[in-house]
């Protein structure tokens, strides 16, 4: 019997290329059952049969994964932090920020998450100056051994609105009267460079003063635009649409619930015409933020554009207590619940992880499997402008991947566990 | 001829994939001397290649020395295009073995000179050697390759136009869209299959029985391709029994009684391989061109001549070297380290001397 890795020296010249087989691979809205070819030297899926007949190559490995699932890595577009590293907090210095972060990114890709957009809740301005920097993309250098690699900061508010502030402190939320202008002022100019930004996306409240041309500034430079923390209007979210926003942070929370004569935000998901396209949006299935219904519903109204979000905070994998936050706030941790101290009513972000919300989608909507992952996957690469090289097991995507075992328990909920994580073509969990 | 009748698709696939494997198995397969396999594509192979795969998974074959030629590929479309033969020998048997990429032949439908592919692609199969086992499947017009009727029998590599019928058959293959149906193909010719020193077809199906009996019990006809195989010394066809509807009863019964008798002689339909039949070839025809007593003035001496006692003795025949046991391995393992010159000159310098030794008696 062949084992399961076999021996390069069996065969044949060293090539670099790896060889999955025995496995199902995700792929659009199937599981196929399909060989998969990395290179180990690209970090980047191959082209099989064009490698094999063109280049007269032949992997050098072959990794027999017994009938096991490969995804590809799983992006979080929404993470404020974890592990005990807030990227928002107020930096000691700038060498204890990139060392925190760095400790994050090797822990983080355990959990099945290759890459993902770093989270800066609403702050004052000089913090971003400080921090946001260290955000930017950071997957230049290749490196597997780094770990979970930033695809770009994601900047949610200070423009947000202050009736719909969640736990974001109502001190530091502010508009933009006067445009772009109050944009630099705040995140500071150099963050805002077109096209050279470490700056992926920005959450704000399209009904503020001044949002509605900012919206379309930032487009210009190459930095999406979601919806979040919103009062807007049907009318208003459609604006800003036509605007240039691609996206809705954290449906359902933080903005005006659906209503039948003003479907508010939400109703974006109801609307598709050649000059409105539906946007994406990000749905925290914690179990906590929303009713599994919601989510059902959301999922069914656009299920291409439904991302599955964490909205995790530093405090995930801690004990439970009490923890200083930033802005003063306190959050109180009792088990994956968090709250704010001084309002308990406040949900604070999450603690779960995003494979956790995956089998939380799965278990509530009975979706299949590739429905799921594409909704850590291939939809925020669409989102974030990765598409065909993030989140894909295409040729010439990045070799991120994650290998899956699904358990079904006796009562039916469905389980799958991350048993490997691939960065760049190498393997660095198991 | 050896025609082999199982009851299914699935059993006549298992029972080529296990005489293939015995064969390579038997071959004992080197670097030096690999086994040079010819390879078809179409609906019956697959079958085939899927118990050819689940065997080499289970460990029982390599194909490590294997060197393979492919029968056919189409001329136009690119080479990673799904319908294209690379991707079916991709699909369904290439990427599941250990083949090295480097010893598979499969014509090239995008050479800029397509002739010099041709010309080349024959001389890449003589180089291997020649093919030892051809794999082939029929169409149901009896076409082998793309060799359709009216085909020379002769015939060898070549660029080859497609008939209007197969191209039109062929567009279900490409969105029914009859533009981008190729128009030509390359293909080894009858007279490239004829030259493997075995050959095996796999004809299954109702609709292939007309084509079956065409070839077996019909003439030898370029209408119907495969008919040359009257022609081969070792052709093997397995078949389905719905391939066998249009055969005579009394044909059928012929052939599974000799299926019997040599499974009841512990034989079956196994091909001794070259290897032991080269080695027997070879000490026959030593025993034939080497004499060790001649009747006097017997012009054709040798042969079971005995010294009689109302026979004159025998002449004393000059004595001449004893030709070596040839032993047919490959050319490259006969070269190197001890005195290559000697041994290269023996094979040369023995029919010379022969003749001489058979025409001085005569000349005394």
């Amino acid at each position: 019997m062949p084992s399961a890795i076999s021996d390069s020296s069996t065969l044949g010249a060293q090539t670099g290329i790896t060889k999955f087989t025995n496995c199902l691979l995700v792929r659009d809205n199937q599981l196929v059952t399909e060989d998969l070819w990395i290179s180990t030297i690209t970090g980047k899926i191959l082209k099989s049969q064009e490698v094999f007949y063109g280049n007269q190559a032949a992997p050098d490995r072959i990794i027999d994964l017994g009938g096991r699932i490969i995804a590809p890595g799983f992006i979080d577009a929404q993470l404020n932090g974890a592990f005990g590293f807030d990227f928002s907090q107020e930096p000691e210095s700038s060498t204890a920020y990139i060392k925190g972060l760095r400790s994050l990114n090797r822990n983080l890709i355990k959990t099945g998450v290759t890459s993902y957009t770093p989270t800066v809740t609403s702050q004052k301005a000089e913090l971003y100056k400080e921090v946001v920097p260290h955000l930017g993309p950071s997957g230049e250098l290749r490196d597997p051994t780094e770990g979970a690699e930033s695809l770009g900061a994601h900047l949610e508010g200070p423009f947000l609105n202050p009736t719909k502030n969640g736990i974001h402190s109502v001190s530091v939320l502010r508009d933009a009267p006067t445009g772009f202008a109050d944009l630099e002022a705040c995140y500071g100019a150099t963050n805002l460079l077109p096209h050279k930004s470490p700056i992926k996306y920005i959450t704000m409240a399209p009904e503020l003063p001044g949002a509605m041309s900012n919206i379309a500034e930032l487009k210009a430079r190459g930095i999406s635009v979601s919806i979040g923390h919103s009062e807007a209007t049907y009318e208003e979210a459609c604006a800003a649409v036509s605007a240039g926003a691609t996206m809705i942070t954290h449906l359902f929370n933080a903005m005006r619930p659906l209503h039948h004569r003003n479907p508010g935000i939400f109703g974006l998901l109801g609307t598709e015409s050649p000059s409105l396209r539906k946007p994406f949006f990000g749905v925290i299935a914690d179990g906590i933020h929303l009713h599994s219904t919601s989510v059902k519903i959301a999922w069914n109204a656009h299920p291409d554009g439904m991302i599955l979000v964490t909205d995790a905070m530093s405090l995930v994998g801690l004990p439970d207590g009490t923890y200083d936050w930033t802005n003063g706030s306190r959050i109180v941790k009792r088990g994956a619940l968090l709250t704010l101290e001084e309002n308990e009513d406040k949900i604070a972000g999450s603690s779960i992880t995003l494979v956790g919300c995956v089998n939380n989608f799965l278990n509530w909507t009975g979706a299949s499997i590739p429905d799921a992952i594409k909704a850590v996957t291939s939809t925020p690469a669409r989102m974030l402008g990765l598409e065909g090289k993030k989140g894909s097991l295409e040729p010439g995507a990045d070799a991120d991947l994650v290998v899956l075992t699904e358990d079904v328990s006796a009562e039916g909920l469905r389980d799958l566990r991350v048993e490997q994580v691939w960065k760049f073509g190498n393997k660095v969990h198991e | 001829m050896r025609l082999i009748i199982r009851e299914e698709p699935e059993t006549v696939a298992k029972y080529i994939a296990d005489y293939i494997i015995e064969r390579i198995l038997t071959f004992e397969p080197t670097p030096q001397k690999p086994f040079v396999l010819g390879l078809p594509t179409g609906s019956s192979p697959i079958l085939i290649y899927k118990s050819l795969v689940a065997r080499h998974k289970a460990g029982d074959i390599s194909f490590r020395n294997v060197v393979t030629f492919n029968m056919d590929e189409y001329v136009g479309i690119p080479r990673d295009h799904p319908e294209s033969y690379h991707s079916f020998m991709y699909k369904h048997f290439f990427s599941h073995v250990d083949i090295p990429p480097a010893s598979i032949h499969i014509l090239n439908g995008n050479a800029p000179d397509l002739e010099a592919e041709c010309i080349a692609y024959e001389e890449k199969i003589r180089l291997a050697g020649g093919i030892e086992l051809f794999l082939g499947g029929i169409g149901p017009d009896g076409h082998i390759a793309f060799n359709e009727p009216g085909s020379s029998l002769a015939s060898r590599t070549r660029v080859k136009t497609l008939a209007y019928d197969t191209i039109l058959a062929n567009s279900r293959f490409f969105g029914h869209d009859l533009a981008l149906v190729p128009r030509m193909a390359l293909t080894v010719g009858v007279g490239t299959v004829l030259e493997a020193r075995e050959v095996v077809i796999a004809i299954t199906g109702a609709h292939k029985a007309a084509a079956l009996q065409r070839c077996i019990e019909g003439g030898v006809n370029h209408m119907w391709t495969l008919s040359c195989l009257q022609l081969h010394p070792h052709p093997l066809i397995v078949v389905d029994d719905d391939a066998t509807l249009e055969l005579q009863v009394k044909t059928v019964k012929y052939f599974r009684s000799i299926e019997a008798v040599a499974n009841e002689c512990g034989f079956g339909q196994r091909l001794s391989s070259e290897l032991r039949t080269g080695v027997k070839r070879a000490a026959i025809v030593e025993e034939l061109s080497s004499p060790k007593t001649s009747p006097a003035g017997g012009p054709v001496g040798g042969i079971g001549a005995k010294a009689d006692a109302f026979l004159l003795p025998p002449v004393v025949m000059p004595k001449r070297p004893v030709t070596p046991e040839l032993v047919p391995d490959n050319m490259a393992s006969r070269l190197p380290v001890k005195a290559p010159e000697v041994e290269r000159t023996i094979p040369e310098e023995l029919p010379i001397q022969r003749m001489g030794a058979r025409v001085a008696p005569l000349a005394g």
